[in-house]
């Protein structure tokens, strides 16, 4: 196993199902009931019948351990596999055994005891064609099944499964010693308290004895009939083995499960009972058949977004990942995979559900590392989120003391998208905290995530370091939040700052809610990142409820939040996938949502669902109705929140720089825009960058100017015309990733 | 109906040919036919190239 796939070796994905691990045959119930739930009896019957050899005797007798371990045990009732596989029998098109037809094999093999343990060889040996003689020492077949079931059934059994086979059959025939054999291998299945010729077990192999090409086992070895049974039918293949390699080393049979009841979904539904008291019919089969959970451990690809989208487990997306990581393409740029590594919204889930706790989010998280380390990852997918954390933390970060104070013991750390969001939230927040504590600095930027996201280690060490140097200029103040992301990443790379949340502290000290008198019904959606912050997901509930909101649970929440679908940035990488989970989270339930993440809130805004920020109610906002920013509003609304908070506690003005070129967008343009991630600012760019440089085209048809540039590695499309009075106006706009190169 | 006039270089007052062009998106280069001036080599690429053949290819090479 690879370093990169290393963390899914505890996966439990191809684990069998409690019953089947219980199953002396081994038999896959999940394959053998998939096949009753479709009606399928003869196939099924085909699946049961390879498994237990004789399958009037096994379903006669088995005496079920698959209900001691299934876990609808206590959820209605075991799954009633013996009547299933009596409907298989019974359904079944046709039970006779299947002729094939092969040219005999050479060897010949002597069975000693011809109970069911040596005649489950004899089956299995003859089937392919081996010359197999059986000894028994008494004067008919059957051992101590005479004993356990009326014989009618198990010699008609016996009479049928060999119904197309030969074998040679030496009845009153006791051997004493195996001296007086001349075989090419014997298997020595003489029956409780048989005997064992003085030969012990090997340990090289499974039923080896200390003598080569003697074999021992079935109720010899101290075992029940149906393990009896299931030794005489595996042993074959370990005197097929010595018969091919000389090899006493036949490996013994896989037993047991790893899988656990944690990671079942337990659906209850009532036993089945047949309605003639004894059997199913087929309609009874088929709805007991799916009663059955089929256990398997699919909590991942159940829950996860990601794996329940793309439909694969994470040993199918170590493996891809290898191969995108480190290809065996000739030209080494294979990349397999680099959408569904950029897809991963890195909310924790599938990590949550996982019983082995396998953080498949994490693995993505550090295989975008490598992509990004080896320049294979399409720097489109986050450009723009780069680009926007470079502007939160430059043109629109302030950090400062509050006024009038040389250290601070608090510093509120809004993030950088609750502002573009809505200015209010960070003013009114900001206001809120320094009446109650006045040395709270404030530390407006971004928190790195989009680096994180993108995998680019180095721009995410430069943005972990200037925070730890404005943290440590400010005085090594707590931090407050108002996102749990940003929390949730500096907690990660910084946990040297403390952190509590701003919700926390409002729902602590208290303030005066507008009460929502019409007791509106809504519910909490919990942003991912606040998966494990109890204390806060009780203080939003808390708050809501006190301004008068009626709270219905989500099915999603608490510890199985799921993401909005903003987390890991994936919205360009892969559209399409946003939009299907937006979609899915907004449809939990009908209820307006509140939560507590600008993203979630204006995903689900943008998806007409009707969402409050908890801001919203506490500061009575009145957002209800609010159009979104676009991206360049969000910029905007950056800069002047930036200005509003210097004039508003520091009493400092500033003006807001006005662009070099004034260039008219119009409403419908300005959505297209928005749309395509282009921003108004790089227009007006682009358009001055045009008319100064003079490279533009004139289309005389439209007469308009066109022109181009490429800004970071994007290059951007501008058609405009000049307007008679000032500046210009824009006629169009379009992006490509493809560069454009020198020509001939 | 009025034929379509070419688009002009503005710098050059020279109307837009035909000619080859190298493009490239990670790692991989490709050529084609877009218009360019034949003076100074400014290119046009109109959105319906970009909205079909540009963004295929590109996809193309995201998913390489």
């Amino acid at each position: 196993m690879t370093e990169q796939n290393e963390f899914v070796k505890e996966c439990l994905q191809n684990e069998r199902a409690f019953c089947t691990a219980e199953c002396p045959f081994n038999l896959d119930v999940r394959d053998f009931v998939g096949k009753i739930q479709q009606g399928r009896f003869n196939v099924a019957y085909r699946t049961y019948q390879n498994a237990v050899g004789f399958s009037g005797i096994v379903s006669a007798l088995c005496p079920e351990p698959c209900k001691q371990v299934c876990p609808m045990k206590d959820a209605g009732g075991s799954i009633s596999m013996k009547l299933l596989e009596i409907a298989a029998m019974s359904y079944a098109r046709n039970t006779a055994p299947d002729q094939y037809n092969m040219p005999p094999k050479g060897n010949r093999i002597a069975i000693i005891g011809g109970g069911i343990s040596g005649l489950a060889c004899a089956l299995r040996l003859t089937t392919k064609k081996y010359d197999v003689t059986i000894y028994e020492k008494s004067y008919l077949l059957g051992g101590h099944l005479f004993d356990l079931l009326n014989p009618e059934i198990f010699l008609d059994d016996i009479k049928q499964q060999f119904i197309n086979e030969n074998y040679t059959l030496l009845l009153n025939t006791e051997i004493s010693s195996l001296d007086d054999l001349s075989y090419d291998a014997i298997y020595i299945a003489t029956g409780k308290g048989g005997n064992d010729f003085g030969l012990s077990h090997n340990e090289e192999g499974a039923f080896a004895t200390t003598k080569s090409g003697v074999f021992i086992g079935g109720s010899i070895a101290g075992v029940d009939t149906m393990t009896a049974i299931a030794h005489g039918l595996n042993v074959s293949g370990a005197i097929e083995r010595f018969l091919k390699v000389g090899k006493m080393n036949h490996p013994e049979e896989a037993t047991g499960t790893k899988l656990l009841y944690e990671g079942i979904r337990i659906t209850k539904a009532d036993a089945v009972e047949p309605s003639n008291g004894k059997t199913f019919t087929k309609e009874e089969s088929v709805d007991e058949a799916n009663r059955c959970l089929k256990c398997a451990c699919d909590a991942c690809v159940h829950h996860s977004p990601l794996m329940n989208y793309f439909k694969k487990f994470p040993k199918r997306i170590a493996d891809e990942v290898e191969v995108t990581i480190r290809p065996s393409t000739l030209d080494g740029n294979g990349t397999v995979c680099t959408r569904l590594i950029s897809t991963c919204n890195h909310c924790g889930l599938c990590k949550e559900v996982c019983p082995k706790d396998i953080d498949t989010g994490e693995f993505l998280r550090e295989s975008m590392q490598a992509m990004h380390k080896k320049g294979a990852m399409p720097w489109a997918f986050h450009e723009f989120y780069m680009r926007d954390m470079e502007f939160s933390n430059n043109e629109a970060a302030l950090v400062k003391l509050p006024k009038g104070h040389k250290k601070s013991s608090y510093m509120f750390f809004p993030g950088c998208q609750l502002g573009a969001s809505d200015p209010r939230y960070v003013t009114e927040s900001y206001k809120f905290l320094t009446q109650h504590f006045p040395d709270t600095a404030l530390m407006l930027n971004c928190c790195g995530a989009p680096a994180d996201w993108a995998g680019d280690v180095e721009n995410h060490a430069k943005v972990i370091g200037k925070i730890k140097d404005d943290w440590i200029n400010l005085g090594k103040p707590i931090a407050i939040f108002a996102c749990p992301m940003c929390k949730q990443m500096l907690q990660r790379f910084l946990p040297e700052i403390e952190g509590q949340f701003l919700y926390n502290i409002i729902d602590e000290k208290g303030i005066n809610l507008k009460k929502n008198t019409k007791k509106e019904i809504a519910s909490v959606f919990d942003p991912c990142a606040s998966r494990y912050e109890s204390a806060l997901q009780s203080s939003i509930r808390n708050l809501a409820t006190k301004a008068g909101f009626n709270l219905e649970p989500l099915p999603m929440e608490g510890k199985m939040a799921e993401c909005c679908s903003y987390g890991g940035h994936v919205a360009i990488a892969y559209p399409p996938y946003v939009s299907h989970n937006v979609q899915k989270r907004i449809e939990q339930n009908n209820n307006p949502y509140i939560t507590y993440c600008s993203n979630c809130r204006d995903i689900f805004t943008a998806a007409k669902k009707p969402t409050w920020h908890i801001l919203d109610i506490i500061f009575d906002l009145d957002n209800e109705n609010r159009v979104l920013p676009t991206i360049s509003e969000r910029r905007d609304r950056r800069l002047k929140l930036k200005q509003q908070l210097l004039n508003e506690f520091w009493k400092e003005s500033s003006i807001m720089e006005k662009p070099a070129i004034e260039v008219l967008i119009s409403q419908e343009l300005k959505e297209k825009l928005n749309s395509k991630y282009i921003l108004e600012s790089d227009i007006y760019t682009i358009v001055g960058n045009c008319e100064q440089s003079g490279n533009k085209l004139f289309n005389p048809n439209s007469e308009t100017f066109t022109g181009y540039m490429q800004i970071g590695k994007m290059t951007y499309w501008v058609e405009y015309r000049a307007r008679q009075e000032r500046g210009f106006e824009l006629v169009n706009a379009y992006c490509h990733r493809m560069k454009i190169e020198e020509g001939e | 109906m009025m034929e379509e006039k070419k688009l002009i270089c503005h710098k050059c007052q020279k109307e837009l040919e035909l000619k080859k062009t190298n493009f490239s998106y990670l790692g991989h280069i490709f050529f084609t036919e877009v218009p360019r001036c034949p003076e100074c080599g400014l290119v046009f690429i109109s959105e319906d190239l970009v909205k079909g053949r540009i963004s295929e290819v590109e996809m193309q090479m995201e998913d390489k």
